[in-house]
């Protein structure tokens, strides 16, 4: 061992430890984001454009069109664009995690880092992306009139819930895809289902009674409540939240076992 | 204690692999949840099967047989980029690969980007990839082409640069998979010279060729790999005249 033990020092951290982890997951994750903001801030534009144009089309459907007044909270248009830019950060991840392997199949093939990095690296990368997004959401809280109350303290922890539901997922979803080709076209169609299935658009209160404790399965009716209750008290909901955290767990400890089962015939497919 | 004196880069112990012969076979949901056992399923064969050996560092090891027997699958299971589905390959050291043509590159990053990348991904610092990457650039004979997308490269370039960015890895183990054949003669040599002095560094070298002359230059040991089986374990002279007079030309 004497010998190459030196060897060692220019290196950051041993293959295996949590260092050399972070290190080949923030080099991947700051790829990512490079790409994506390489025409500098036009980029940037990008990742808040997209919701932003969908709050407003719901914001003028629901408000001017259909003359809603039960629907959400007001102001609306916060209500809407808090739940949007999570859901932006989960649908991106999501979709991405269908390629994580395929379109970086070269270096998977030829690099020997832990493979959950490049499904991690998605949800690090996206997750980004959603941060850089929100002084968007202060912006709109402030020229609304939107008041802030303490519970706006809640907010990082369901940007930890929403990590820790996209890691799960990814280890479940990105190795499935590729092994099983279809699924991808699959998820794509579950996504845009899932949108109409959360409560980004309306609220966990608006659904008619026994929906309300069926959606609260969703995990990501809880995420939005921890998000939206600086603006909102009025919608807490602490069985929600507590049911969309067990099933953050849940989905964590499932990928987690699976991608364990997945990775050797995965690796075999590339 | 005896570890000590004994030591090992690498040991590989009943190993095996299978894969899927018609890759368009259709995978059922079921597949996933039938236990990972010995027997064979249909349309299933080894690739490897019952290898096992030991290196010891500073070892050189030429690794000998006809295509499609499981050479580069061998390469793979050594660096860790392909899980064995019986036995274990156990490596007790650092591995610089280069077991693809592509050295694992991305077509759409410019070279200095590709070389920041994948020196990162091996472990390298940023100030350690700054402080080598002229080096880098300058033995792969491609400073005109930092800015330059990989995909634009030609072949010849491609492997240059794979084997400059993995060379300068501080790894004890090499593994070297026949891509060195697509260089010219040039630069071939210079890529000898090199994997001469990272032996006599003490590194130890798993090499994957056609090539005689390079076999019986580089290595001093030689695994002879036939119907995906380890065949023998001898001297490199030695493999090499089994494989001969296996395959009279």
């Amino acid at each position: 061992m004497t010998g190459h033990a030196d060897t060692g020092s220019h290196t950051i951290g041993a293959p295996g430890t949590s260092r050399r982890y972070l290190h080949s997951l923030w080099l991947l994750s700051a790829r990512d984001l490079k790409v994506r903001y390489a025409t500098s801030w036009l980029g940037y534009l990008w990742s808040v454009l997209d919701p932003l144009v969908m709050s407003g089309i719901y914001w003028f459907v629901f408000t001017v069109v259909f003359h809603r007044d039960s629907v959400g909270e007001e102001p609306y248009i916060v209500f809407l664009i808090s739940g949007l830019l999570a859901w932006v950060w989960f649908n991106a991840a999501v979709t991405d995690f269908t390629r994580a392997f395929n379109k970086d199949a070269k270096l998977v093939r030829s690099t020997a880092i832990p493979r959950s990095i490049w499904v991690n690296r998605i949800v690090l990368s996206k997750g980004l992306e959603f941060l850089f997004a929100l002084p968007v959401l202060v912006l709109f809280a402030v020229f609304a009139g939107a008041e802030v109350n303490w519970a706006i303290l809640l907010f990082p922890l369901g940007v930890l819930l929403q990590a820790v539901l996209l890691v799960g997922l990814g280890l479940l979803v990105a190795p499935l895809c590729v092994l099983f080709t279809d699924l991808e076209r699959t998820t794509r169609l579950i996504l845009r289902a899932l949108f109409y299935g959360s409560p980004v658009i309306y609220g966990l209160a608006d659904l008619p009674g026994g929906l309300t404790s069926v959606m609260a399965f969703n995990p990501l009716a809880g995420i939005f409540t921890l998000y939206r209750v600086g603006f909102f008290p009025e919608t807490w909901d602490p069985s929600a939240v507590l049911l969309s955290a067990a099933m953050c767990l849940v989905f964590l400890a499932l990928g987690a076992l699976m991608f364990r089962r997945l990775e050797r015939p995965l690796l075999k497919e590339l | 204690m005896e570890a000590l004196t004994d030591e090992t880069a690498i040991e590989v112990a009943g190993l095996g692999v299978r894969f899927r012969r018609n890759r368009r076979g259709r995978r059922s949901i079921k597949d996933l949840f039938a236990d990972a056992s010995r027997r064979t399923r249909p349309g299933e064969f080894w690739a490897l099967r019952d290898v096992s050996f030991r290196v010891r560092p500073g070892e050189s090891i030429g690794v000998v047989g006809r295509n499609g027997q499981g050479k580069s699958t061998l390469l793979k299971l050594v660096a860790g980029v392909l899980l064995p589905d019986e036995g274990s390959v156990q490596v007790n050291a650092g591995v610089a690969p280069l077991i693809e043509l592509t050295g694992g590159f991305v077509g759409d990053l410019t070279v200095r980007e590709n070389v920041r990348l994948t020196a990162g991904l091996h472990g390298m610092s940023k100030a350690e990839v700054a402080r080598r990457y002229d080096g880098i650039i300058a033995f792969a004979e491609l400073e005109e082409f930092q800015e330059t997308p990989y995909k634009h490269l030609s072949n010849g370039m491609k492997v240059r640069l794979a084997f400059s960015v993995v060379s300068q890895l501080d790894e004890p183990i090499l593994l070297v998979d026949e891509v060195l054949a697509v260089g010219d003669r040039a630069f071939r040599a210079k890529c000898y010279r090199r994997i001469d002095e990272l032996l006599a560094e003490g590194r130890t070298l798993f090499f994957v060729s056609h090539n005689e002359r390079d076999l019986r230059r580089f290595c001093t040991r030689g695994l002879y790999i036939r119907d995906h089986a380890l065949v023998l374990d001898g001297p490199i002279g030695e493999v090499i005249d089994r494989y001969n007079a296996d395959n009279p030309t």
